[in-house]
């Protein structure tokens, strides 16, 4: 605690969240201490900054209506069950893996180079081709995409790749 | 509907076509929280709908219809720590083969299409528990009654873990925009 004002009320302060009491008593101490008030000035401007990011955050991950409606099915497929599904057990997800794999690239190095880096590394690995990655080639095909993620994306991109490849 | 009536509808009634509704408002919210901390879309989606799935079958223990975003936050924090735990040992590290020449000169990268959002490098200069906070406080807006629910903190801690991690990424947030900061204080 600094000048007789906590975090807690610093965070009641910032977010306008304190009694009429409490925020009259630092305002009251603000008007006579720079070092407080340039300090109350910077974390205001770190929550705004804060919400502002947020927002875009919320707005840059977008969601499209198959995605929805399959997430949906998903649940009552869950629900049909009986519990719960499990991240490890896909099975011959193949087509889903290929595209989430290319959207994980996408915004590192563009769409269009992730569809041919997908292409390319099917190509370089036993698959041969695109059509034919399956379950049983599957790792060296992820093994020659995360070769070529490390070219274009670099290291940690790659990194992402090989996890977001991983069954 | 707005979404408070949703959220109302499902726990009062428990009827598929509430939970429909309670699913398109929760389930996008969920899946983006799971992005956020780090996951991939398809395990996003697959946990998101465990997380939904739970909520279907365990609405009843909602005892706050307002802060029924912290109860479905808690079910979904308690689900990515389960997934930690089980993949935390499986992943090992990726081999990098050497590509061709021929190979490496055709692939190019195009400019520009890095997402407009300082968030998810602020993250990484945070704790684990910290992007928690910052995640949900500022992305899904939950209230501190709601985080304190979800992360299973006292009120005050949530207060003060907050403002932390704000002090933490004051400094940082000020060198990626430091004419603003400049204007304010002006």
């Amino acid at each position: 605690m600094k000048h007789g004002i906590s975090d807690q009320d610093w965070e009641g302060y910032v977010e306008d969240r304190l009694p009429a009491a409490e925020r009259d008593r630092i305002e009251a101490h603000l008007i006579g201490c720079l070092g407080c008030w340039e300090f109350y000035e910077q974390m205001a401007a770190t929550t705004e900054r804060l919400r502002e990011a947020g927002a875009a955050t919320r707005r840059g991950i977008p969601l499209s209506d198959e995605q929805l409606h399959a997430g949906l099915r998903g649940v009552f497929e869950r629900v049909r069950a009986g519990q719960p599904g499990h991240a490890t057990q896909r099975g011959g997800r193949i087509e889903q893996r290929l595209r989430y794999l290319e959207a994980v690239m996408a915004p590192m190095c563009g769409a269009q180079t992730a569809a041919n880096a997908l292409r390319a590394a099917a190509r370089g690995s036993a698959a041969r081709s695109l059509d034919e990655v399956t379950t049983d080639n599957w790792e060296p095909f992820l093994r020659s995409l995360t070769s070529i993620a490390a070219v274009m994306c670099g290291e940690t991109g790659a990194h992402l790749v090989w996890r977001s490849g991983q069954f | 509907m707005d979404e408070r009536r949703v959220i109302e509808s499902f726990l009062s009634g428990g009827t598929e076509e509430a939970f429909c509704a309670l699913f398109e408002v929760a389930w996008p919210r969920v899946r983006r929280y799971f992005l956020l901390r780090g996951l991939d879309a398809m395990t996003a989606e697959d946990l998101a709908q465990n997380v939904l799935f739970i909520a279907y079958q365990r609405a009843g223990e909602v005892r706050e219809k307002d802060l029924f975003y912290g109860w479905l936050f808690a079910v979904a924090r308690n689900e990515l720590m389960r997934y930690w735990r089980r993949h935390q040992s499986r992943v090992g590290a990726p081999l990098f083969e050497p590509v061709s020449a021929e190979l490496a000169d055709s692939l190019t990268v195009e400019p520009d299409v890095m997402r407009d959002s300082h968030l998810q490098e602020w993250l990484t200069y945070l704790e684990p528990a910290e992007r928690d906070l910052v995640v949900l406080r500022f992305v899904e807006e939950l209230s501190y009654e709601e985080l304190a629910l979800a992360l299973a903190i006292p009120l005050g801690t949530v207060k003060w873990r907050i403002f932390n991690a704000k002090k933490k990424l004051s400094q940082i947030i000020r060198a990626s925009f430091p004419e603003s900061i400049t204007k304010r204080i002006n």
